[in-house]
């Protein structure tokens, strides 16, 4: 029996696929990349934008055309509206939150797929399940929900999608790649920004247990993963819904950091999305220390001008996020700054914009990730007028991107002639090239052929620059001993 | 504490033709005055975000809602039936007074546009002693949601479509001609536009950023 998973949107969802894999292998499904042979098909779904949730509708009737000619199901998940969720109960086999994971086998045995798990009993195709698991996280019993009455289709919780979340935590997950992975730390966001709809499709902020954040980087840090990213949507909220019951996320960091200086091993960890409202010096000190907590700090802005800000319900002021950025600068000082911004927010007049504009200049962002904004169906702000024309914001979107290239190519040509330290990540786009990140996740480029560089350290020189890329020679492959510092990109 | 859910609506007390308060069991809830929740009746999938009216040591939890035309929630639940169920989630937001400023005896302003009102009930409820002036501001007198409420001198009506308010005019008419000592905190809840143009008129009155806190209404 195949399977073929479609994931659209962040880190978070591609994650969230790893376990959905997890899963599935777990009972005996085999993945293809080829649909038609599927037998079971899926999406991950994002609401960002209403774009993929077009996506989604598509797909699912094309799928169910087929359904015709042969044994199909279809299941939706991750990030769905409640009004969404109602039309897909119409058009899918089963829809249900992320939460929800640990109970998929269940609802997989309604349908009477029979698999290699399902031939044992339930029971017996679980304990399939953990043994699969590629890398052990400390993984506690997963624990079933009742089978349900055979419906057809399954509805759950459309208030709290979170409910199960600690559940779907223990399942581990099928990492997408053998050197760097992604790990769920939060889940859900109590912010209510009014451009996002992700306070109404995963609920509110949940706290994944520390013991198991930590014992899945272990084990990923004991089986040679380099580059370990923590995920949550506002993943420095980290433990606030606990209160005093779970470390803060500094703390969380320093365990990890403590862990990295022990472990004599060499990795690099990151986070994001971080909120600044919840952004505190003490995080950032506790990066500045550890060798292991990578110094790149992504920390979205979306506008420079306090009113937009207060439009978008951000709950920070510019004082406030300034204050943050001169704490990376006076601490970190070699730490690379990304951030997110929106152009072209309802009402946003040519004075704020502009306040924006200066803000790049101000904090010479080395990455910015720009949007042009389109409402998000589900979001505060949906029913608002979108009033900003499309030849203006793209106006706006081409003026911050060209401040944004100013700035990453005067860093990136300060680079040359310098020795760093690089993760090979895999082939370039350029013939006889690899391609690299620096831990300040600059793109390197290097001529290479030698595929057994990827997922290795390597030192590399660079010999020139581009805005948002640098090309070098390869000096050799990186030694752990080497008194390279590693950290200045 | 998070509420589990449901909640059963006890009355609903309508203050005009368009605006009403609903009373709902509180169930232990416990919530910071300025917080809200997410507001919906049991069985609709759409759930709006309100303000919570009540204080915080009312038997009751209150939400005041406007009846927004062609609104999917609103207008359901003025209709709904007392001893109905309705699902709650929350408390949610970052909306209220840090307890430090109220033991340091600062002056506080809050100003609210039309239902904006919510969480400054709760506060001048919940917060006994509170050095408070409320500018809140609608079109006509009967919007002046529970007036009593507030000690006499506190509660100013800026009213923009009839002269029976204390003052007539909008609350930035009101701001532009009148001066707040510099200490002053601000909250401000309600209209994006109204909020937007007071702040700035508050900043170029010595009010700095810091002291400035809003909560945007949509």
């Amino acid at each position: 029996m195949k399977y073929h998973i479609v994931q659209l949107g962040c880190q978070m969802n591609i994650s969230d696929g790893e376990r959905v894999q997890q899963v599935l292998e777990g009972m005996g499904f085999v993945p293809t990349d080829n649909e038609a042979e599927a037998n079971l098909l899926g999406v991950i779904a994002c609401s960002v934008r209403q774009k993929g949730i077009d996506k989604v509708y598509t797909m699912v009737n094309k799928w169910n055309k087929s359904k015709n000619n042969k044994n199909l199901i279809t299941f939706v998940s991750g990030c769905v509206l409640p009004a969404d969720r109602e039309q897909f109960l119409k058009l899918f086999d089963m829809v249900f939150p992320m939460s929800d994971l640990p109970d998929f086998p269940n609802m997989i045995k309604q349908y009477g797929i029979v698999t290699p798990a399902g031939l044992q009993s339930l029971d017996e195709g679980l304990k399939d399940l953990k043994i699969a698991e590629p890398v052990s996280a400390n993984p506690k019993e997963l624990t079933l929900a009742p089978v349900e009455p055979i419906t057809g289709q399954k509805q759950t919780s459309l208030l709290r999608p979170d409910a199960g979340i600690r559940d779907f935590w223990h399942i581990s997950p099928k990492y997408g790649s053998g050197f760097e992975a992604y790990i769920p730390i939060q889940n859900g966001c109590n912010k209510f920004c009014t451009f996002c709809a992700v306070p109404y499709t995963r609920g509110r902020e949940v706290s994944r247990p520390s013991s198991e954040i930590i014992g899945e980087l272990k084990d990923l840090v004991n089986n040679g993963y380099k580059s370990i990213t923590l995920l949550g949507q506002n993943v420095n909220s980290y433990g606030l819904d606990k209160k005093s019951d779970e470390l803060s996320f500094a703390e969380l960091l320093e365990e990890i950091g403590r862990f990295g200086d022990d472990s004599k091993r060499d990795f690099w960890v990151y986070f994001t999305s971080p909120h600044p409202r919840d952004m505190g010096d003490e995080v950032i000190e506790v990066i500045a220390k550890y060798k292991c907590l990578a110094k790149q700090i992504h920390i979205p802005v979306q506008s420079g001008d306090d009113s937009m800000l207060v439009r978008m319900n951000r709950k920070y002021s510019m004082e406030k996020y300034r204050g943050i950025i001169h704490s990376i600068n006076r601490l970190i000082p070699q730490a690379t700054i990304f951030t997110d911004i929106i152009v072209g927010f309802t009402g946003e007049t040519e004075e704020e914009f502009e306040n924006t504009r200066k803000i790049m200049e101000e904090f010479k962002y080395n990455m910015a990730y720009i949007a042009q904004y389109s409402p998000r169906p589900g979001a505060a702000s949906s029913r608002w007028a979108d009033d900003i024309p499309k030849d203006v914001k793209k106006e706006r979107y081409h003026k911050l991107t060209e401040e944004l290239m100013k700035h990453s190519l005067r860093y990136n040509n300060n680079l040359i002639g310098k020795e760093l330290k690089v993760l090979v990540r895999g082939k370039d786009r350029k013939e006889g090239y690899l391609s690299a990140l620096t831990e300040g996740k600059i793109i390197v480029r290097f001529a290479s052929e030698n595929e057994s560089l990827i997922g290795e350290y390597a030192l590399v020189k660079i010999s020139s620059a581009v805005p948002f890329s640098t090309e070098g020679e390869l000096v050799s492959i990186y030694e752990q001993s080497s008194s390279m510092a590693g950290s200045q990109a | 504490m998070t509420s589990n859910n449901k909640h059963k609506l006890q009355a609903i007390r309508h203050l005009t033709g368009s605006t009403y308060v609903l009373e709902m069991e509180r169930r232990g809830m416990e919530f910071e005055a300025g917080q809200h929740i997410l507001l919906g009746a049991e069985d609709n999938i759409h759930k709006r975000e309100y303000s919570i009216y009540s204080g915080t040591k009312d038997e009751q939890l209150e939400v005041l809602v406007k009846e927004v035309e062609d609104g999917m929630v609103s207008k359901q639940l003025k209709k709904i039936s007392e001893g109905t169920y309705l699902e709650i989630e929350g408390p949610l937001g970052f909306f209220s007074i840090d307890p430090e400023l109220i033991l340091a005896k600062r002056k506080f302003l809050f100003i609210a546009s039309g239902t904006g009102i919510a969480p400054f009930h709760s506060m001048v409820k919940s917060i006994p002693g509170l050095d408070y002036t409320l500018l809140h501001g609608v079109r006509l007198v009967d919007e002046a949601y529970e007036k009593d409420t507030y000690e006499e001198g506190r509660y100013i009506l800026c009213t923009s479509r009839d002269d029976k308010g204390d003052f007539q005019g909008r609350i930035t008419d009101y701001i532009k001609q009148h001066e707040f000592d510099k200490d002053t905190v601000c909250f401000f809840c309600g209209n994006f536009n109204m909020i937007r143009e007071a702040m700035n008129l508050l900043e170029k009155k010595g009010i700095p950023p810091s002291q400035l806190h809003a909560e945007v209404y949509f």
